[in-house]
Order: structure tokens, then sequence, then C-alpha cells
């Protein structure tokens, strides 16, 4: 039985209708006579409140309300990967296809092209148990992408009764069907899943490898872990969405889910224009090949901002169930918490701090507990991992307000951008003494087993030396650097050296924008041994002066621009010259 | 809408700040438009905030001052509030709620439009890519403005932000084309010699007839602000749209914007934000802002300067701080620079354009502007930092390269950021002057500039 | 005369000197001279120019002014012709549906405008107001609709009905004269038209 009832009463994007006592919580309904898509939020006696995902103007009590069944879900299938979805999975290409430049209302499209046909090839035959979560055939979904079909996670499981062969199918075939106990079941490439419950995995694990994204001060310095999760809290105009784009573009993982929740429309025009162009460094192939995007734009309507990131969470888990590692990148959860809390107003529920529902700080973790590196259910054996980076947009760039503070409770690793630093064009700028990493230690093997076993200890130093040079700046604000004596002065010399040619990544340029770990280390390490030598010069008598005007200092700040990552030899020879140069201020001979 | 409208109502349960409840009300719809007669027969306008269970809100526009629960009516027009559109607009004036305020009559309508527009489709958007000459170096050279972009200006009250403003107005061109191109003015509860000066600047330009002027002042009634973005927006897309021009919109003081939605929301007593403005203001603003850009398959743009003053010139301010989440960038005023009476007082540092990137460079601007661009933001922060220093230690504690660093800084505000109010630059004299001022520093000190720049430009 | 010769050579050198220096300072000072000639010049000309482009920028000003002030007083004035002729217009229509037959035709357009108006009030328990003229065509409207009444006070329209819900809270206007002037948008633009004015 549907729920069928009236409109009494509209507020911006919340209706109450009332004759609804058999809507259930969360049901996807159509609102009024333009069959506007809402969503039940909460339930008292026969009256629903719903939250709308179109603008209401122009709606009236009396209109009729219908149920549909089903809770908010998505579509789970081939031809995701390289759409533009706005908060409710509907293709925004499609709705412009209806409606043109400017989105309508009340327009129903499917989510993928369902009359398109994919390349089906069976992975198990007739007589096979199969269970949920089994693959039971894969098919290719974009020049990156296989795409696994799985059995739904709450299919009863049983055994193959049929399965079509080989072939081209759409997605309105049946291709396998399935007996258990004598009930039989059908299979098609797809199935959906109501985004507010997370996907169903076997096992958990620690994450351990990390997800390198060729940014140096995230990689190096605060590294996240596949599986993990990260914040990157800053106020407007520090740089935060070019660092999402740089991490969506370049992190090391198979699937890029990308969600633009309530932010500029220019932005997800940005990376539409740009992804099909720019290359995967690992594979040459474009990285829209990879991605999914979900754009609710601010000018967009509110509720459908508070789903976009539901939608977009579930298709991340779907592909992890795959064996995929998977980054989602959402800017910005404060935007998504706004919705929150304008829907919380609407509802007159009792606020918490500024104005924001106390059930803020649950949701967020239900959101971060969604990421983690996994076992997937059913055979054959994978694993997957689902990344989660989350934007903070602080108001006033306070980081004391609730969204940043809640945040920082769930989230391991913490990139905090410095209004400062953006203002003296330091990009990316992520404060290195406020940002935190809780993987450090984690991945840490990895680094020594697959880089350098040096990387931990050529780190630490590295990091030292911006630490004392934390501190020392706080005397030279007061008398100067006149008043250092020239050990100091190196210091603060090389902590410049690292903030320019280490810290800061210029993501506009061709080869700087990307880093490889190799070259990541070797620019490291070639800063500590200058450090080092540069000391050992002072003891030995070398001026401060002539160990600043040694010209391999400028070959070191240029080398992140100047050197590619396949031309590491460039950097022995900067090593090599500074060897040299070295020996020349210290006076020692160099034998022929 | 479905409905027809027009019925009238006279039962008015309330009257609270700016809102009027009208109650026995069962058909009415959200948003709709609504006509208010006094018992005097003067009309004013709102619209539905709020509807259901017989009640209507009714948001009164032009302020509730003087209406009574008895004898006030209010009508149900059936639709949203619309504007009347026609290239007819171009060389008017109109009121705050978009009625024709020069003493002529109206324009004639080629359509009606709602004035609240629809969410652009982001898949629909063209990249903004076009550079706009401004002829205002700093602009040009540091903070390119695009077609298609929304650069507000913060400023602080009494600053030059609206002589700048009509500068850029006057002056801003795209080089080598001779593409159709209109100004739309929206005044929001500013003085009327503010207004005037920008009317005035408009018409010494011969631009006013390719203009629209839409002016709540200072004294008009404040929730007419609500509206008064939103029509011009509607008039600017119109233009873009559907006859193809590229307008330039310049909105004029946001901050008066946020005050009369502030106003709205205490008299709904919703639980507000921060100091008071909604939690929504975010969302709000954005459907202002969000109102540039340009469309795939068609010729205009649509590009937002707006202004605001900064409460206490606070960065931080709700106001500032949300439109800078929203805006591509921001033209921020600096109060220091203003007092050295230096024109315009635009503090770099602390402003960017968004997609300045993808605006300039060779084929646009030229190959060396991005870089010269951040050698000058670069070479201006040291500048800064050595002048804070020279102010501890004094001239005599700093280094020969700090001294040049202070002599950039001064070449920069004197030469470069300083310019006439009717002074209009080129690219080519904008980037020459970044050049003659980064030739301040020694050579080496140049690590933002490829090498083959460097021996192209660099002035011994 | 050696002493005298002395003398002379001394003076002789003197002279020259002096003479020499004399003629070293004339010649400083010409150059001097010439070099603030010279430095002036363009220092002049510069001034001079600058004078002729202020003029020139103050003239363009003026000569976009007018033009842009022009061609706007053209635009203004057919403007108001089209004004002028709208209300012209609407004159003439209403005097012709003041005039017009109280038909059968007009029965049923009263009859139309009559349910138009229950409807939006939701409601058929009303009071209908319309003119002296349209009494009779009304009443007999009005029979048809039960609960609903003609009031005894006429209202000052053209014709078409005003009708209020017996607890006076809703009304609805109905008369001609409101729906001419819901038109007034769309009888101006055919006008304007004729006057090529629209969007041309």
């Amino acid at each position: 039985m549907v729920a069928q009832g009236k409109i009494v009463w509209i507020s911006g994007p919340a209706v109450k209708a009332d004759g609804m006592a058999d809507a259930k919580m969360y049901e996807t309904v159509s609102v009024g006579e333009s069959k506007l898509i809402g969503e039940v939020i909460r339930l008292t006696g026969d009256v629903a409140f719903i939250q709308v995902y179109e603008s209401t103007s122009g709606l009236k009590p009396g209109e009729p309300v219908v149920g549909t069944g089903d809770p908010l879900s998505v579509f789970l299938g081939p031809g995701i990967i390289g759409q533009i979805y706005d908060g409710i999975q509907r293709p925004l290409k499609d709705l412009a296809a209806k409606s043109g430049s400017f989105i309508g209302r009340g327009i129903t499209t499917t989510p993928v092209d369902m009359t398109k046909e994919y390349h089906f090839n069976p992975t198990v035959a007739v007589g096979d148990e199969i269970e949920a979560g089994n693959i039971i055939g894969t098919v290719p979904e974009s020049s990156l992408i296989e795409h696994k079909i799985l059995v739904p996670p709450d299919h009863q499981g049983g055994k193959i009764t049929k399965i079509v062969s080989e072939g081209d199918y759409n997605l309105d075939t049946e291709i396998a069907t399935v007996e258990k106990d004598g009930q039989t079941s059908t299979l098609m490439m797809w199935h959906k899943w109501p985004v507010r419950q997370p996907r169903p995995y076997l096992k958990r694990y620690d994450p351990t490898v990390p997800l390198l994204t060729g940014q140096r001060v995230i990689d190096t310095f605060f590294p996240l872990a596949k599986g993990g999760t990260g914040s990157i809290p800053g106020a407007f105009g520090t740089g935060k969405t070019v660092t999402l784009h740089q991490i969506a573009k370049w992190a090391d993982s198979q699937v890029v889910v990308y969600i633009g929740c309530g932010e500029r429309g220019n932005e997800m025009t940005e990376v539409l224009v740009e992804f099909p162009e720019l290359k995967d460094p690992r594979t040459g192939k474009p990285l829209m090949d990879r991605t999914v995007l979900v754009a609710n734009t601010s000018n967009m309507p509110v509720a459908a901002r508070e789903a976009s990131i539901y939608t977009g969470v579930t298709i991340a888990e779907y592909y992890r169930d795959m064996g995929y590692d998977v980054v989602l990148v959402a800017d910005s959860t404060s935007r998504w918490a706004e919705a929150l809390r304008e829907m919380s107003g609407r509802l007159e529920e009792m606020p918490a701090e500024e104005g924001y529902p106390s059930y803020l700080a649950s949701r967020l973790a239900e959101f971060y507990e969604r990421a983690g590196r996994v076992q997937a259910k059913g055979s054959p054996e994978r694993d997957g991992s689902v990344s989660l980076v989350g934007a903070v947009s602080p108001s006033g760039g306070d980081f004391t307000e609730p969204v940043t503070t809640h945040t920082m409770r769930f989230i391991k690793t913490f990139w905090a951008l410095d209004a400062s630093l953006a203002y003296s064009r330091h990009y990316p700028s992520i404060n290195w003494m406020n940002s935190y990493s809780g993987y450090l230690a984690d991945i840490a093997k990895w680094w020594s087993e697959n880089i350098s076993k040096d990387w931990l200890d050529i780190r630490s130093q590295t990091y030292g030396i911006l630490q004392r040079e934390d501190t020392l700046k706080e005397i030279v604000k007061l008398l100067g650097p006149e008043a250092l004596p020239d050990e100091e002065k190196l210091i603060l010399e090389v902590a410049r050296m690292i903030k320019i040619g280490i810290l800061q990544q210029n993501s506009f340029d061709d080869v700087d924008t990307y880093c490889s770990p190799e070259k990541q280390f070797k620019l490291m390490k070639l800063q500590v041994d200058f450090y080092n030598k540069g000391q050992q010069a002072l003891k030995d008598g070398a001026s401060l002066a002539d160990i600043r005007s040694m010209n391999v200092i400028s070959l070191l700040l240029k080398a992140r621009m100047d050197v590619k990552d396949d031309e590491m030899p460039k950097l022995d020879k900067i090593e090599t010259d500074m060897i040299e140069q070295f020996n020349s201020v210290t006076g020692v001979k160099v034998e022929n | 809408m479905s409905n027809q409208g027009g019925v009238q109502y006279s039962k008015i349960a309330e009257i609270k700040g700016p809102l009027v409840i009208v109650d026995g009300v069962d058909n009415a719809a959200f948003d709709e438009l609504v006509e208010i007669e006094t018992t005097e027969g003067e009309r004013r306008l709102g619209k539905v905030l709020e509807v259901g269970n017989g009640k209507a809100v009714v948001q009164v526009f032009e302020g509730t001052t003087g209406l009574s629960v008895s004898g006030t009516n209010a009508k149900f027009v059936g639709k949203v509030m619309e504007m009347p559109v026609s290239e007819q607009v171009l060389g008017r004036v109109f009121d705050g709620l978009g009625r024709a305020k020069d003493g002529l009559p109206e324009p004639v309508a080629d359509s009606f439009l709602d004035i609240n527009g629809a969410p652009m489709n982001p898949e629909q958007r063209e990249y903004p890519k076009d550079f706009i000459q401004t002829g205002v170096s700093v602009i040009d050279g540091m903070l390119t403005l695009v077609r298609g972009q929304k650069l507000p200006i913060f400023s602080g009250s009494g600053m030059s932000h609206n002589i700048l403003a009509a500068q850029i107005a006057r002056q801003a061109a795209i080089i080598g084309t001779d593409d159709s191109f209109a100004v739309v003015f929206a005044a929001i509860g500013v003085q009327y010699s503010e207004a005037e000066y920008f009317k005035r600047s408009l018409e010494e330009s011969g631009a006013l007839k390719r203009s629209v002027l839409f002016l709540n002042l200072a004294d008009d009634p404040a929730i007419e602000r609500i509206i008064t973005p939103r029509v011009a927006l509607t008039v600017a897309e119109y233009l873009a749209y559907d006859l193809g021009m590229h307008v330039l919109v310049i909105l004029t003081d946001m901050t008066n914007y946020a005050e009369a939605l502030r106003e709205i929301s205490a008299a709904r007593e919703e639980v507000p934000g921060r100091k008071g403005y909604p939690g929504y203001l975010y969302t709000d603003l954005s459907t202002i802002y969000e109102r540039a850009g340009r469309l795939k398959g068609k010729k205009g743009s649509v590009t937002q300067v707006p202004i605001l003053t900064m409460p206490s010139d606070d960065i931080t301010h709700p106001i500032p701080d949300l439109t800078g989440y929203i805006t591509e960038g921001q033209l921020v005023l600096g109060r220091d620079l203003f007092r050295q009476g230096v024109y315009p007082p635009i503090n770099i540092l602390m402003s960017l354009s968004r997609i300045m990137k993808d605006g300039i460079g060779e084929g646009s601007t030229r190959a060396d502007h991005q870089e010269i661009s951040n050698q000058n933001y670069d070479a201006y922060s040291r500048a800064q930092e050595v002048r804070a220093l020279a102010g501890i230690v004094g001239k005599a504690g700093l280094t020969p390269v700090d001294l040049n660093y202070m002599n950039f800084g001064d070449e920069f505000e004197k030469k470069f950021l300083t310019q006439a109010i009717d002074e209009n630059r080129t690219i080519e004299e904008t980037l020459g002057l970044q050049w003659n001022c980064v030739s301040k520093l020694p050579k080496n000190e140049l690590t933002k500039v490829k090498d083959k720049y460097v021996d192209q430009y660099y002035k011994e | 005369m050696s002493s005298n010769s002395g003398l002379e050579s001394t003076i002789d050198q003197v002279l020259e000197r002096n003479s020499s220096e004399f003629s070293q300072s004339l010649k400083n000072s010409l150059t001097d001279a010439q070099k603030t000639l010279s430095d002036s010049l363009p220092m002049l000309e510069e001034e001079y120019e600058k004078i002729i482009a202020d003029g020139k920028k103050e003239a363009d000003k003026i000569e976009k002014q007018i033009i842009g002030s022009a061609d706007l007083q053209s635009r203004n004035k057919t403007l108001l012709i089209v004004q002028e002729s709208t209300d012209k217009v609407l004159e003439k229509a209403k005097e012709k549906i003041s005039n017009m037959d109280r038909n059968s035709e007009y029965s049923s357009l009263i009859a139309k405008l009559l349910t138009e108006a229950t409807s939006a009030l939701n409601t058929s328990d009303v009071i209908v107001f319309t003119n002296s003229k349209d009494k009779d065509v009304v009443q007999s409207a009005v029979s048809n609709i039960s609960g609903a009444e003609l009031s005894n006070d006429t209202i000052d329209c053209m014709g078409g009905v005003k009708v209020t819900s017996k607890d006076g809270s809703m009304s609805f206007d109905n008369t001609i004269d409101a729906r001419i002037e819901l038109l007034k948008p769309l009888i101006r633009k055919d006008i304007a038209a004729q006057f090529n004015l629209g969007n041309n």
C-alpha cells in the first residue's frame, strides 16, 4: 500500500503532508502536481515531514503526495563511470536534454542509459552455488575500469539455474536466474542500494598502505592511508578546491568519486573540462575514465545537497566491493552540515551550537565510518578500500566552529590550510605546524620497503628543521635575524629552502603538479644533506655568506619544476655539484 | 503555477516586522506574488514565505509601516514575481522592484521572467576563459577578470569601491572583439550621491544607452533589497542569453542585502547562525552570485562585480566570509593603502582571482603573464615582511637584498598600483610596469619566472 | 721695460687665463642654457600634448554623451508615443465595452466570470457586486448559483463582477476593468510592434 496524502504546509524545501499513515521513514515520495522528488524525514501521526529535492516555488497546499514504497536508493551497475550526477543520481546531461541550460523541475531520468549494450563475460556457470557479494561476471566499463557484476549484498544466494553466455546485452536483460529452496530469483547487471545504509563487507583491515597523491606535503609529511579519512579545513581563498582537485587527479586509486556539495558551479565545469584531457600518470588513460562526479552546486536545492554525500559514498562502496581502491572527495562537508541545519530549523528541532542540530556529530561520524580497507563479501576473495577526504569550510576561518571540531574527532589526517600562507602565495597552503597524520607510523613500513629504508629518519630530520625554524622565528620577530648565530641562521636558510623547494608545489606547472615518491624522497634527502654539510662547513670555518652564495641553492629550489620524474640522474648531478661547492667553500682541494 | 490566482483576502491575523500573516487562506502557493492594499488604497508588493493550515506568511517588500490588521487586503496574484524584459530596458532606470523610475512609461515587455531564475546546470556551463581588460593595472596584471566570473570587491565604509567599480564599468573591454556589451547596475541601499556618481559616470562615457540601472536607495524600503539584485540579474540573464550580450553586473552594497535578509529571519523567529544572520545566508547568497557565468551554445555572458562593505573592515564577518566561499576570488581594498591616498587601494596579498589562470597567457595576454604576476606577489609579500622587520631593527639592520625588496615595494605601490581614475592602461603597459617593478631586484631573486622571460624582459 | 714687459706678460697671462676661464664659463652657460632649453622642449611639448589630449578626451566624452543621449531620447520619444497610443486604444475599447449590447453573448461572459470567481474562492456562498447597468444580467447568472446573492450596492466598473465571500474575508475581482489591466502589457506589446519598437 503506497501512501497517498495531501500537502498541508510548505516552507522552502520543507513540506508537510497529511494522510501519510502508510509512509515509511526515508521513503521517496512524489510531491505535488509537478511530481517533485522528496524524502520523508519525520512521521508524526499521519503527518509526514518531507524534504523536497527540487524548488517548491508555486507549490500549493492541497496538492497530492504519493509514496514510492522505496527508500532513497542509487542505481549500481555499468555506466556510472564518467557521469556527472546531481545529488539524487540524475545525470546532468539528461536534465539538460530535457530542460535546457537551466535545471527544470519534476524531471525523471534513469541514472544510466538502460538501452546501451555492454559486453558481459560470465565467470560462473549453471549449477554453481553463489552467495551475496559474489562476482558472476565482468563488463568492460571504461578504458580503466573492468566492472564486476555483483550479486546484491542482500541477496539470499542459491544455485545458478540459468546464465547468459558471453555477449552484448543491455541493462534490461536478465542475465541469470538463481534458485534457493524452490524459490527463483533473477539477477541483472545492476542492483539498487539505499544510500543511507552502508554496504556490508566481510572484514576490515588496518590501513597500512599510503594513498599516494603526488603532493609532497601530503605524501611525505601528512600522509593518508588507503581506506583512511582526511579532512582539509580552510578559509576561502586558501586553495582548498585546488588541493582537492589535485588529490582527485593524482591519487593512486582506481576510482575517484568527486562530490561537489554546495560549491561553485564553475568548479564542476572545470573538472568536466579538465579531467577528460588529463592522463593518469600510471596508465596514461584519461582521468575521466575512472571518475564519477556528483554535483549539487550551492544554488541547487538544499535538500539534494544533503543527499549528495550519501549518493557519492554508496557509489564509492560499490566499486570498493568490486575490489578497487576508491577515493571519495567531498567538497564541502560544511555545506552538507548547513543543509542539515536548514532542514532541522524548518523541523523546529532544538538546536545545538550555532544552530546546528544535536545529531551533527553522529551524522559526521557515520559518514567517516564508511571509509575503510576491507575484504569484500563473497567470492572470489578481494580487497578494496574507500578513502574519504572531506573539505571543511569553517566560517571566518575559525577552526573552533562546530563542523571543524566535530570532524576532527572522526578523521585521522588533518591538513590545516592557512590563510597567511595563501596570502604570501605559498601553495598548497597546508600549515606544517598545525597539520597532522595519524597514519605516519603505519605507512612508514611501506616507504622503507619500497622507496628507502632511511625514509622515516630523513623525514624526521626535515621536519625537525621546520620545527626549529618555527621557534627561531619568534626570536627573529623580536630582535631581527642578525641576533642569531650562524648555525641558527643556517636553519632559517634551509627551512626557507624546504618551504620553496619541497612544501610549495605548483599545481599549474606541468612537471611540478605531480611528484613521484622517489623524487619526493630524493628532494628531501638533498635538503637534509645540504643542511648537514652546511653545519659541518660552518664548523670547518666557512662563512655563511659563502654558503648562501652557492649556486646549487637555486638548482635545489627549482629542481621540483626542472627535473621530471624520469630524470632522476639530474638530481644525482645536483648532489655532486653540492659536494663540490661545499668542498670549495671549506677550502678542501678537489683531486682531479 | 497550476491554479489561477487573484483572490483577495482581508483577514489579517498578525503584522510583525516586515511580515503580514493572512488567515483563512486556502488558495495560495509558496513563493507567490502578493499585492497588499492598505486602507488608503495604496498598493504594496510581497511574496509568500510559508503557506499551510489556512495561514500564509507574506513578506512585504515595501515594509509594513502604516498597515493595520483591519482594512488591509492581500491579493494573491497567482504567479511568482516576474520582471518584464526586452531590449527596451537598456538606458532605463528602475526602482528596487523593477518598476520604471525615470518618469517614462514602463518598457514594452517581450517576455516576463521569474525573478528567481533557475539554477544553471553545471554540465551546461562554459568554463570562463576570455580575458576582460579593465585598464586597471592591478586587476589586469594580477587579479584578472574573466568573462562569466563573479569577482566581488570587499571594501570598508568610506573607501573608493564605487569609484573603482565605475572605472571598471567604463573601461571594461574584450580586446580584439566588438561584441555588444551592457552594464547592469543595482544600487542596494546606497546613498543617492553614490548612485548618481555611477549614473553620471556611465553617461559621460556614453555607456548609458547600453546600461540598465536599478536603484534602491538608502531611504527606500529595506525589504525591497531582497528583490533588487534578483530583478537586476533577471534582466542581465535575458540580455546575455536571449540577446547575446556580454553583461557586467555591479551589485552595491551586498551588506545591505544581507541585513534585509536578517531582518526577515528575525521576524520569523528563526534560529540564527553567526551574528544573527540566518543559517541559510550562504545558500541564499549563492542564488545571487551563481547567476554569473557562460552557457554552452549561448553567445552572451554574465560577469558579476558585487561590492560589499565589511563591517569594521572584518573579513571574517559572515557577509564577506560566505561571499568569498561562493565567488571566484575577491578584490580586497586595504584601509592602509587608502589612508596613504593610493588609488585603487587593492591589497593584493588578500586578493585573488580564481580563474585568472585560464584567462591569461599565450594567445590571450602574454606567455609570461602568470609567472611575472607570481613573481610580483612573491616579492610584494617579501617586501611587506622586510618593512615589518625594518620597523623593528631599523633600515640599518637590513641586508642589501632586503633593501632591494623595500625598493621593489615602493615602486610597486607608486608606479604599478597607483593610477588615475580615468587612466586606461593596456595589458602591454601593465605587464611592462610589472617587469619594471621586479627589475628593482637582483636577477637571481626571480625564482618564479623562467630564465627566457628574464632574458627577454628584465631591465638592467 | 723689462719690468714693464714682465708686468705686461703677467697681465696678459692673467687676462688670458681669465678670458679662457671666462669663455669657458660662457661656453658652459651656453651649453647649460641649451640643455635647459632642449630639456624643457619635450616637457613643453608633453605639456602641450597633454593639454590637447585632455581637450580631446573631454571632447570625446562630450561627443559620446551627446550621441548616447540622442539615441536614448529618440527611443524614449517613441516609447511615449506607444504609451499614448496604448492609452487611446484602451480608452476606445473601454468605451466600446461600456456601450456594448447586453445580449446573450454578454450574459454567457458574465456567467463565465462568475463561475471563475466562485471557483477561485472555493465557495459559492458569496455576495456578488456589479455596476448598475449590468444588474439584470448578473442577477440572472447569480440565481443559477445556490448560495450566491447579488448585492444591492453597486460598484463603479465597466462591466463584469466582483465576488466576496459572505464572511467578507475573501474577494475576487473579475470585473472587465481588472481583466483589461491584466491584458495591458500584451496590448502594449502589439501596439509597440506596429511602431517597430519591439525586439528588432
